[in-house]
């Protein structure tokens, strides 16, 4: 399996990993070849048979997902009779096919058109009426099923019994009448389904959360990373109007694969909550920034003498903790706490802190707080409340004589900034096993709201004349790098969209 | 005058043959004493290689090199016999296993004994009650004799058979469906590689054979290798089963020689003409998923070369006539509706296509169609054939093909009533 | 356990050990099963199957739904197969079962008013030599004209 192979595809010679298939080996030599039922994660179907190749020596064409390099081995992918064979197998896909692309959700993303546009011949010449089969099927309350636009090519058969554990759909009926069915009650239960939306190449599984919200081509896309739990499963947030619509998972061998929980999938309703907090109050009214940030200054600097208690949230970056640890060194602060949500985990993906970047918190010094409160009294408190999970207890509270908070929502308090969520802005967490992951900032919420980063550097600029606060989010992560061992040679670059191990910290991958 | 060479079917005609003693009377279970007393296990092979038989299922692959496929491991191995018989016009295998099981079952201990098994499953149609009881009934009283179980003969050789009926799916008779459905699925066809001899039931070494290849196995160990490969002609050695049906006056299972008459001769002279007395207009010569041969080619010797040759193949040994009172469009329409209710759904082309196929010939039929709509299906049978997972897509491309080109002329007479009509 | 007779249980547990698996042993199980439950496999029949095997009822439904020789709706007291493929139509298969039809008022799938039979038009069923053919449940019917058809589907009622 191991070591390199010499082949030849249409032609051309390259070197290939050996152990390959034909379909991955093609692409060392620039060349896509088309498959529907094919995942690289999944086993071998080889129902589709979109993906037949030329094998040079042999007779009949052969699937590429099934057929391993081997040294020497000579292959076309679109020489004229693959090309007619793919042509033919285009043709009877569709002749079945409702051909509802207009109302349907996965048209400008589906495979069935790309490919009918790539290699089909453009015509129908099917002259009899089609099969007629279940249609707008619902599988519970996440996915819905169409059998006349399904091609069985079975990869969400195949997803959720290889991958999720819990064999649900199966296959009923035999040749042209074949179907789909779910277990039980026809409900799927895993909490992972709605990846079966994804693998679907064609619109025969949708997402009843996304379906008839915006057609694909109206949206715009953003790679970054769920910020549900420490995992830090990659994803691409598809947004239209500065609103989230949808995530969908970004394939990440180190982390996810190719996918995503359900819960994190439609952990979202919060961006686009229209109650959200977007001016600053103080006092329980609306402020301008600069007022606020004024205020929050003299509350700083009154308390100096009787302490201030800062508790930061891990839902915060890297970045922002930073411009946090550099304010409250300025102050001398001592007593830093930030708030870590727990819940359950699973075998998977799903990671029992229900925060992104816990340990990017910890890294920049701060300590996980006790369940106990210290008894002491402060002269002010600097806190940035959790997106979800406990907040600070009433008692905490209590302990200071005025607060200063970041808040997605209103709260009490003597000043209170609005918080941004993690699509509005770019910086970096620290996932589980200490892996450095970028987000991206895909929506403006609201134009008037300042990230919490640059309400912190001006802050703490007005406290201090000399502080010259980063710009972007790679220059802050620069100076985070210049300043932490654990970060030590990272740089926004080197991170890339795919993350990267910290190294330092030394913590097991 | 053509005679039938009684090797299989010697006793069928014999009730006693059915049980353990008759089985006996007639040298049953000698060849079976013989081997493990006095062979090693690739000796048996060699002597099925040296006799020259090929599968008698349909694809005429040589049985002795089908074994030797499976590797020398220590993983378990495993022989299912294909019992599946459900080629239209094939009705074989059914008259060794209603009439005399035994020679199965001996034959199915000796191909176990040669890679290796310790288990085998004969896989029955479910549409078979009668064959499925008298193979029980036989293996019963086999296993009380010893001879299916633990210690055959006190050889130390053991081996367990256990009768599986299907449930009506013609594509089990295609071996790696015939594997997947063994193991209580869907019969779904299985991707090649891996085959069958290196990773078959529950992923261990399997050999499928016919009812009729492991029954002539028996009777090579019985009477030698040289003795079977003496009768027949060359590639087609030994003697094998034919069924002939449809329109001839002597339908019926005839245990034959190849390679000593014609193909018209046979039909002619056993077949006894039709009995409308009309001519014949076509012959399916190995089962409906092999191309027509017209009433002008069959002159063809009958072997498995000969025939292959003329363009056809004596598949599974079905023969089937029909004469010339038959349109070739409602011939043509009823292998389709077959093919395409079989097709198991699995992959693409076979799918669609079949159901396609299928809808052209009955618009034909209609005269719903044009002659560029027979292009059309042509052209259609050439995006299925050839590209699909197992060999079903053949089994119908070849038929409807041969059946547009031979009857061109009569397709086009039948779609050009529609306009003088 | 489900609601299966003890003479049930007692065969399907001996068939269990003639494979590795007990998945193995689903279609041998399921013509036992089929004929104790009426002859066809209703949902509650579907999932009691699935509950003994230890498979997902999917499973067994799927394999109802393969396989010509299951049922999947009620049929009547007996089941009658006529073979339609190329050697019984070229013997008059197409016409016996038109004369069903006339005779006993049942098409391909239809069962009789008085719930005598079920008919259905089967593909091959391996009687070519001694066509037409049907299948009587267990009971096969050679060289059928249409006296015969006559005698053996009217003494079913």
């Amino acid at each position: 399996m191991s070591g390199t192979v010499n082949v030849t595809v249409d032609g051309k010679q390259v070197a290939v990993p050996g152990g390959l298939n034909l379909i991955e080996a093609a692409r060392y030599a620039g060349k896509s070849v088309p498959h529907y039922c094919y995942h690289p994660r999944l086993s071998v179907a080889g129902n589709c048979r979109i993906c037949l190749v030329e094998i040079q020596g042999q007779g009949k064409l052969q699937i590429a997902c099934n057929t391993r390099v081997t040294e020497g081995m000579s292959y076309f992918t679109d020489n004229e009779r693959v090309r007619k064979a793919r042509e033919g197998i285009m043709e009877l896909l569709l002749i079945n096919h409702p051909l509802d692309c207009p109302i349907c959700d996965q048209a400008g993303e589906c495979k069935l058109q790309e490919y009918a546009v790539e290699h089909g011949s453009g015509i129908t010449r099917y002259a009899f009426e089609k099969v007629r089969k279940p249609k707008n099927v619902s599988w519970g309350d996440k996915v819905v099923f169409d059998s006349e636009r399904c091609i069985l090519c079975t990869r969400c058969v195949r997803f959720l019994d290889e991958v999720a554990g819990t064999p649900e759909v199966g296959l009923d009926m035999r040749g042209e009448k074949c179907t789909l069915v779910v277990k039980g009650d026809g409900k799927l239960t895993s909490p992972y389904q709605m990846n079966v939306i994804d693998l679907c190449p064609v619109g025969a599984l949708t997402s009843r959360d996304f379906r008839f919200k915006s057609r694909v081509w109206f949206m715009h896309f953003t790679d970054t990373v769920c910020t549900s739990c420490a995992r830090g499963c990659n994803v691409t947030v598809g947004s239209r109007g500065d609103r989230v619509l949808r995530m969908v998972p970004r394939a990440n061998p180190d982390v996810n694969h190719n996918w995503m929980c359900d819960h994190g999938r439609l952990h979202y309703a919060f961006v686009n909550d229209e109650t959200r907090l977007t001016v600053p109050r103080v006092a329980g009214k609306g402020a301008p920034y600069a007022a606020a940030i004024a205020r929050a200054k003299a509350i700083l600097e009154g308390a100096r003498g009787q302490g201030i208690l800062a508790v930061a949230s891990p839902f915060m970056t890297n970045e922002e903790l930073f411009a946090m640890k550099e304010l409250l060194d300025r102050l001398g602060v001592e007593d830093r706490f930030f708030l870590k949500p727990m819940g359950e985990g699973d075998d998977l993906l799903v990671h029992p802190e229900k925060c992104p970047n816990a340990r990017g918190a910890a890294l920049l010094g701060f300590a996980e707080a006790a369940a106990e409160w210290p008894s002491k009294e402060y002269g002010a408190l600097l806190h940035f409340a959790p997106h979800e999970g406990a907040d600070l207890p009433e008692e905490a509270l209590k302990r200071a004589k005025r607060r200063i908070l970041f808040s997605l929502k209103e709260r009490e308090a003597d000043v209170c900034f609005p918080l941004t969520t993690w699509i509005e802005k770019d910086g970096t967490v620290v996932s589980a096993g200490d892996r450095l992951q970028r987000l991206t900032k895909g929506i403006t919420f609201e134009p008037t709201l300042v990230t919490e980063r640059t309400v912190l550097d001006r802050l703490h600029a007005s406290l201090d004349a000399s502080h010259r606060p980063p710009d972007t989010a790679a220059q802050a992560l620069a100076r985070l790098a210049a300043a932490l061992p654990a970060f030590a040679g990272v740089t926004w670059t080197r991170i890339g969209p795919l993350g990267m191990k910290l190294e330092a910290t030394g913590a097991p991958a | 005058m053509i005679r039938e060479t009684r090797v299989m079917l010697e006793h069928a005609g014999d009730p006693a043959q059915k049980t353990l003693a008759g089985y006996r009377k007639h040298g049953g279970y000698q060849a079976l004493a013989k081997a493990l007393r006095e062979m090693k296990p690739e000796e048996v092979t060699e002597e099925v290689l040296k006799s020259g038989l090929r599968g008698r299922g349909g694809a005429g692959f040589p049985t002795g090199r089908k074994w030797k496929f499976v590797p020398k491991t220590n993983k378990k191995k495993y022989i299912a016999v294909n019992a599946d018989e459900s080629e239209p016009g094939t009705c074989k295998d059914r008259q060794i296993m209603e009439n005399d099981p035994h020679q199965l079952i001996e034959g199915t201990l000796l191909a176990a004994y040669a890679i290796g098994a310790e288990t085998c499953y004969i896989y029955v149609r479910g549409e078979y009650p009668h064959s499925i009881r008298a193979l029980e009934d036989a293996l019963d009283e086999a296993r009380g004799a010893g001879l299916v179980g633990r210690d055959i003969m006190g050889s130390g050789f053991s081996c367990d058979i256990w009768v599986h009926p299907g449930a009506g799916a013609y594509i089990c008779g295609e071996e790696t469906a015939l594997l997947t459905s063994l193991e209580g699925n869907r019969g779904y066809p299985r991707l090649r590689p891996p085959f069958p001899a290196v990773e078959g039931l529950w992923k261990s070494p399997t050999v499928v054979n016919n009812v009729e290849t492991l029954s002539c196995v028996t009777h090579i160990l019985r009477r030698g290798a040289s003795w079977f490969s003496s009768l027949g002609c060359e590639g087609s050695t030994g003697t094998r089963l034919f069924c002939i049906s449809g329109h001839v006056r002597n339908p019926g299972v005839y245990e034959l020689e190849c390679g000593k008459f014609t193909l018209r001769e046979l039909l002619m002279e056993l077949g006894g003409g039709t009995p409308s007395g009309r001519p014949i207009k076509g012959v399916l010569p190995g089962g409906s998923s092999m191309p027509v041969l017209t009433a002008a080619e069959l002159d063809v010797r009958f072997d498995l070369d000969s025939i292959a040759k003329a363009g056809s193949s004596l598949g599974s040994g079905a023969i089937m006539v029909f004469d010339d009172s038959v349109s070739a469009v409602d011939v043509a329409l009823n292998i389709s509706q077959f093919y395409s209710h079989e097709s198991c759904g699995q992959c693409t082309p076979c799918r669609e296509g079949s159901d396609w196929v299928r809808l052209m010939l009955d618009a034909v039929r209609r005269r719903e169609a044009g002659t560029k709509d027979v292009a059309l299906l042509l052209d259609v049978l050439d995006r299925i054939e050839g590209n699909t997972i197992c060999a079903l897509a053949e089994a119908f491309c070849w038929p409807v093909r041969s059946f547009v080109k031979k009857f061109g002329a009569e397709f086009e007479a039948h779609l050009k009533e529609r306009a003088s009509a | 356990m489900a609601d299966f007779s003890p003479e049930l249980l007692a065969k399907v547990k001996d068939l269990w050990k003639r494979y590795p698996e007990r998945k193995a042993a689903l279609l041998p199980a399921m013509h036992l099963i089929q004929k104790e439950r009426g002859g066809w496999f209703s949902p509650e029949t579907i999932r009691d199957t699935a509950e003994l095997f230890e498979v997902p009822d999917i499973h067994v439904q799927g394999i109802v739904g393969f396989y010509d020789m299951f049922h999947d709706e009620p049929v009547g007291r007996h089941v009658v197969r006529l073979c339609k493929t190329l050697s019984c139509k070229l013997r008059g298969a197409d016409e016996l079962r038109a004369h069903i039809k006339r005779t006993f008022g049942v098409d391909h799938g239809e069962t009789t008013k008085d719930g005598a039979f079920t008919f259905r038009c089967f593909e091959c069923l391996g009687h070519c030599t001694t066509a037409p053919m049907m299948l009587v449940d267990e009971e096969r019917h050679e060289n059928l004209t249409a006296e015969k058809v006559d005698r053996v589907l009217g003494g079913l009622r």
